[in-house]
Formats: structure tokens, sequence, C-alpha cells
């Protein structure tokens, strides 16, 4: 049994045009059919999704009405999956249907499901007689309106359909067709969505933390930083409210990679800002980056928990889980931390020196003040800067090979993610073919440096950990256990992925990759400053 | 999918009252239902507003699947659809017993039919003859309604005889009393004794009341047009009792 719940569109409906009102449809009808109205009933339904839209970027749309959650295509009349549930899910760990939690899992990952709109929805059903009085057919109409704002009580759209009686199709198709010529408009699922939407003033897709900047070749270095550097402000403004929320860890960090790459930004990009300006903020963002440094890392251990336990023998499975306990109380305080850093006097200066900064034209103090790039095209500079960190990646990582040292492949791994950000920013200078190749290879080698960094950080900070932890049972003593034989482990394949360096950094600095990066950032070469 | 027939070697008992009243409540509960009025008479089928006619008639009847999902029909309300019956029904009988496998045909026209509907309920004519061989073989369960006076004990003893002699289970078989009118001495008397002697009566009786004449000019089952009527109340608590012995 369905209860009372609302099904987004399953069958051809048709929206009401605004002047045409119920009063109008039923005495038109009337005229041609015998009516008979039933008792309307009232049903609520509520949109979700994540915060960055991860279910509308891929066309899909989660609801929940009465009892009942749906997940449903945007272009499709029928759901995908519908399953009785007693409350709205947040995280994918929530759902308790298996298909389609694994539905979600890859696309909503970490992120919390938020509601977009709750809607009410007023039904009446109408039905069609014969001539024995016998129902040959029903016709419904709905009204839509959000519920978000008690004051809002104008229904958002009007929609009329009717619903087949076996056996009773010639019924069902002359309302069809009546409906047509009267000029009734066909409504899809994804009109409704949108126009559901409008009313709580959301517009699906607007938020993303993905750097999808258009610059054009004839932009000077000063216009585009700008942009760049203006897109990371509004990154990081729009995540700073909800840390504070703690509503899931991917505001933290989404903030966290915006101020990365404005301080990367100030520090690669050189001579475009004057000086002065740019070694203040370098030094301020690196401030505000610090402020989450300790809560992001507890974040990576806590998601990271069953990873770590599957880890470990089954035998010390259970005992590690003290651990995860005080990192759960330590990430009490870091969140504070960062609650309080952000509303801080000295951040909301920073911040809003550097919006007022990036509001303000200052190319010509820039150009007195002797910044010399300001003035180039962007193109021309973003070249320039991109085959450096190239050949710098190329010669660091070909001395690497000879050593093996453990702090030049640290080193090496902080070069490749300024390379990235710099391909990142400028993506849109070159073609997207050929840079889409390159980032294929730079990522491969990143992931092992990454996952090299990761380990060795992640034993220290275990070994650290272990002492601060309350050892007072004997049971709680096994914890130590738990987590030396942890540290083992990661031992193990640390190990595992310093081997494959070789190899990976063999397919990045391959010659086809060489002359791609050449053709790509080392034509037209002008006289560089730097 | 279920099967319950609603049967009785008697006429008059009030087979076709339970049979729509029943598959309302059923159908109300949220089970997709159907009726199959295999009574010539056709009242089900009139009771609902349907006109008494299968499109494929007699041939397309017997030969099951496509023709009879297209004869199907959707009542007014929710859930519940009817196989209307047909003139044509009369001659059921001798048309099965030309046939080979003769006391297990209906079962074969109904098959296709399993995955649509979560119970399907039989109003049958009252005969004792192939066609109830037919009948007993479709359907999982049986409910009989019993009048309490001496005649209807007789004929019921005829059907569990007939019964026992075709080895069908009589755990299938459920009865009740039916059009009981509780002022008659011999109404009562006759309950206490039958209630003893048969296996299988439910305890829910339902009472001889102007409502349930009544279908026959609001031509809709009575918790539909009189909900909070004794007979409507006697209906459910029917249904209730009913359901976890025929859906389980």
């Amino acid at each position: 049994m369905k209860g009372s719940s609302f099904l987004l569109n399953t069958a051809l409906k048709f929206s009401l045009p605004i002047d045409y009102d119920e009063v109008q449809l039923i005495t038109d009808l009337a005229k041609q059919y015998t009516l008979k109205s039933e008792p309307s009933t009232t049903a609520s339904m509520s949109l979700y999704d994540t915060f960055d839209w991860r279910l509308f970027n891929q066309n899909l749309t989660l609801y929940m009405s009465h009892n009942q959650l749906f997940l449903q295509k945007l272009a499709n009349v029928t759901p995908l999956h519908q399953i009785e549930v007693l409350s709205p899910p947040v995280f994918v760990e929530d759902v308790t249907d298996n298909l389609l939690q694994e539905r979600l899992r890859p696309l909503i990952k970490m992120r919390a499901l938020l509601p977009l709109v709750n809607i009410r929805v007023i039904r009446t059903r109408y039905r069609i007689l014969n001539r024995d009085e016998k129902t040959v057919a029903r016709i419904v109409y709905e009204t839509y309106t959000t519920t978000n704002d008690p004051d809002n009580t104008i229904p958002f759209l009007r929609q009329i359909w009717t619903e087949p009686i076996r056996g009773y199709n010639k019924a069902e198709n002359r309302l069809t067709a009546h409906f047509e010529t009267i000029g009734f408009k066909q409504t899809s699922p994804k009109q409704f969505y949108m126009s559901a939407l409008e009313q709580v003033d959301k517009t699906p897709g607007d938020y993303s933390a993905k750097l999808n900047l258009h610059l054009r070749s004839d932009m000077t270095a000063d216009e585009a930083i700008r942009i760049i550097l203006q897109a990371q402000l509004v990154i990081i403004r729009h995540n700073e409210p909800y840390l504070a929320a703690d509503i899931d860890t991917e505001f933290l960090h989404d903030f966290r990679v915006a101020i990365r790459r404005t301080r990367s930004a100030l520090s690669q990009i050189k001579q475009v800002f004057p000086s002065e300006v740019t070694a203040r903020f370098k030094k301020d963002f690196s401030y505000a980056g610090k402020l989450s440094n300790q809560l992001r890392d507890l974040d990576v251990y806590l998601l990271n928990e069953a990873l770590y336990k599957n880890k470990l023998p089954p035998l010390l499975q259970k005992d590690i889980e003290p651990l995860f306990e005080h990192l759960r109380q330590k990430r009490k305080y870091a969140l504070d931390t960062v609650v309080k850093g952000v509303q801080s006097a000295r951040y909301q200066q920073i911040l809003a020196d550097w919006e007022d900064f990036l509001a303000t034209d200052s190319t010509a103090i820039a150009v007195a003040s002797g910044a010399a790039n300001a003035q180039r095209l962007a193109h021309e500079m973003a070249q320039e800067q991109i085959y450096r960190q190239y050949r710098r990646i190329i010669r660091q990582g070909t001395r690497i090979l000879a050593t093996m040292q453990d702090e030049a492949l640290h080193d090496l791994r902080l070069e490749c993610k300024k390379l990235r950000y710099s391909i990142e920013f400028f993506t849109s200078l070159f073609p997207s073919k050929a840079i889409s190749l390159l980032v294929k290879q730079l990522k491969l080698l990143q992931d092992n440096l990454g996952d090299f960094n990761d380990l060795c950080v992640q034993e220290i900070y275990l070994k650290d950990i272990a002492q601060e932890l309350p050892i007072t049972t004997a049971e709680s003593r096994q914890v130590l256990l738990a987590i030396g034989s942890l540290i083992g482990t990661l031992y193990q394949e640390q190990r595992a992925v310093k081997s494959d360096f070789s190899e990976k950094f063999a397919a990045f600095s391959s010659p086809d990759n060489k002359q791609l990066f050449k053709q790509l950032f080392a034509q037209n070469k002008t006289k560089a400053v730097s | 999918m279920k099967t319950l027939a609603i049967y009785s070697n008697k006429g008059g008992v009030g087979k076709t009252a339970t049979t729509v009243n029943l598959a309302y409540l059923a159908a109300q509960s949220g089970l997709s239902t159907l009726i199959c009025d295999l009574d010539p008479q056709s009242s089900a089928t009139y009771y609902f507003r349907i006109k008494p006619k299968l499109k494929a008639g007699h041939k397309g009847f017997i030969k099951g699947g496509k023709p009879i999902r297209s004869s199907i029909k959707g009542t007014d309300y929710d859930h519940l659809d009817l196989l209307p019956a047909d003139f044509t029904h009369r001659n059921l009988d001798i048309t099965f017993d030309r046939l080979k496998h003769s006391n297990k045909r209906l079962d074969r026209i109904i098959a296709p039919l399993k995955d649509d509907y979560d119970l399907i309920i039989f109003d049958c004519p009252p005969t004792i003859n192939i066609l109830a061989e037919n009948i007993f073989n479709v359907a999982d369960n049986l409910l009989v309604p019993l009048i309490p006076t001496v005649l209807s004990q007789r004929t019921h003893q005829q059907l569990i005889a007939f019964l026992k002699q075709k080895r069908y289970k009589l755990k299938r078989v459920n009865s009740f009393f039916s059009m009981v009118d509780r002022r008659k001495k011999m109404h009562l008397e006759l309950m206490q004794t039958m209630s003893k002697e048969l296996k299988g009566m439910l305890q829910t009786s339902i009472p001889y009341l102007s409502d349930v004449e009544k279908m026959g000019i609001a031509r809709e089952p009575v918790p539909a047009f009189a909900p909070n009527s004794i007979s409507a109340k006697a209906y459910q608590a029917l249904w209730d009792e009913l359901k976890p012995k025929i859906m389980s």
C-alpha cells in the first residue's frame, strides 16, 4: 500500500495555463461528461540533493513522500527505485535498501543530502461516468505549493491528468485529446523540479568546487589572475557559513582547497600584483589555511575508519576502537577551533581586505610598482609558468630515481601539486583534449606521491597519538597493540608504493608526454620575465 | 497470487454479496484484486455497473490468455478489477467436459493473470459437476456461505462427501453463517449444532439485513455506500478473520 505518498509525474500530466482555473475546467468538462468529485486529499513531498548538486548533475532527483523514498531520472516518468523509509537519509549509509545505496554511493560519496524544497500537493479526483453511472475514467487535478515559506500559499503549478481504468481506453483517449485541444501543455518531471526550486530561489547546479573558468586568449595576466582568484573567493565564502553546522566533511574540504589554490596562485604567479600585496596575502592565507589543518586530518582518519579496521587482523579489529573514539573527541575541539577561527576578527579582516583588493582595479599601481607581468598576455605567462614547473619536476624526479630519498619524494609531491593547479587555472586557454591527457598522466604520478606521503604522515601520527591515549585498563592497553600492528601494515604499503614510483615517473616523463608539454607550453616563446 | 472461490452448491445463500463485499475490502486493504464472475446470471458484474459481456466470447474465455486480459474491466474502486460474466457461461460445463484435462481447464485459463493480481476471487454458480471440480482445482481456498437451515446443513454434508471422494483437502474449506436472523430460535439452535459438527467454521457471521439487499439499488459494495452500517462492519470482521487464513 503506497499510503498517501506522492509520486513525481508518472503519467502524461498537463499543466493548466495561468488564466484557467479549476472551476472553469470542471464547467468545461461538465458540458460533455457526467462528473462526480471525490474528497480532496493532501500529500507532502520533499526533494533532496547534495550541496554541490551531485544528483542533479546526473539528471537525477531523490524525493520523499509519506514513508516512501524515490530516486527518479528527471527525464523519465518511472522511478528507478522506491523504498519504504522511516526518515529521510542524510548520508548514503542511512539508505536502508542495498540496491539504492549502491546506486547512490558513487554519486554522493561522503556528502550529506540536504532538503531542497518542501511541497504540498492537494489532489482532487473526479470520476467520469457513463450512462450506467459506471466510472470509465478519472481525472486528477493537483495543485502544488511550496511550504518552505508559510506566507506563500499560491500554487506554483497546477496539473491535470487522466487516470485510466482498465478496459475503458476510449474514455481516457478522448479526455487526453480534449486537454490537448484546449491547449494544455504536457509537463515533464524536470519542469516540475525546476519550477519547484525556483520558488525557493534555488538554481540547480549553481555551486561546484570544480574550476570551471573561461579565460580568453586576449586577457592580460592581471585580468586572468583576478578571475581565477575571484572564483576561489566565491568558493571560500560559499562554504564558510556551513562549517559550524558540521553537516558533512566536504564543506571544509572545498573551503580548504580554495584557500590552497589561492595560496598557490599567489606564490606561483609572479610579478602580476604589487609585491607587497602578494607577500601580505601569502602570509594571510597561510594563516587561514592552518586554522583547519587539524580538523581536516581528523576528518580523513575518521572517514577512513572502516578502511583502517580492514587493514588489521580480525583479532585486533575491535581493539582499535578506542583510538577512533579518542579522535572523535579531539575532533570536537578541532571543530571549535575552526569555527572560532573563521569568526575571528583577524580572519574576517583578511577576507574583507582580499575582497576589496580583488574588486579594485590596481593594474596601474602594479605596473608602477614594477610588476612586470601584469600587462602581459595571460596565455604567454601561463605557458612559461607551466613549462618551468614541468621541467623542474623532470629534473627533481630524475634525481630521485638515483637516490630514492623520502624527503625528495615529498618535495616532488608539492611541485606536482603546483603544476596541477597551474594547469587547472589556465585550462581554458589550451586545447582541452591535450590538457586532459596531461592531467591524466600527472594524476597517476600525483596519486603515487600522495599515497606515499599519506602513509608516512599516518605512521608518525599514529605513533604520536599512541602517547596521548589514556591507558587505564587492560582492555585499553590492547589499543596500543592494534596501533602497532596498523603502523606495520602501513609501512608495508609505503614500501610498495615507493617501489612503484619509478614506473609512474617513467610514464610521466615519457618522450610522448615531453613532446606534448613542449608543444603546448614551449611554443611562441617571447622574452620571459621571471 | 492467491485464489479464493466463493462457492455453494445451494442457490440464494449470499455468494455474490459475499464476493462483492470481500473483494472490495481486499482491494481497500491494498491487495490488487480481481473478481472472476463465473455465474451466467452475472449478478456481481451487474453490481459494478459493468456490461456482462466478454470481449472474445465463450471461445475466447476457454482459450484464456490474451482474450481474457482484454476483457478485464476496472471497477470504480482502486485496486479492484472484474472479469465480467457472459451469458454463455451457462455452457461451461458442457464445453469443459468435451476437452482434455476437463477438470483443470479453469486453472489454465487463469494462469496468465497470476502476476497481475494478489488475489483472484471467483463468484461461482451453484453446481456440483465438472465446473465445480474446476473451481476446486483452481482455488487455493473455498469460502462457503451457510444459511442456518436444515436443508443448508444437508447440502453442506453432500459437498463435504463429494470433496472427500475427490480427495480435496478439507482444510481449504472455510464456511460462515450467512443471512442469519437472530430472532429465529431455529437459526440460533442450528448454528450451535453445526458449529460443533463442522470443521473450518469461521467465528464471524453475516446477519440478514436490508443493507445487503439495498446493494442491488445502490449498485455498490455495502462498505462503500453504507460504511458505518452493521452489515459493513460484519463484512469487515469476516474479511479480517479470513485474510490471514487465505493470504499466508
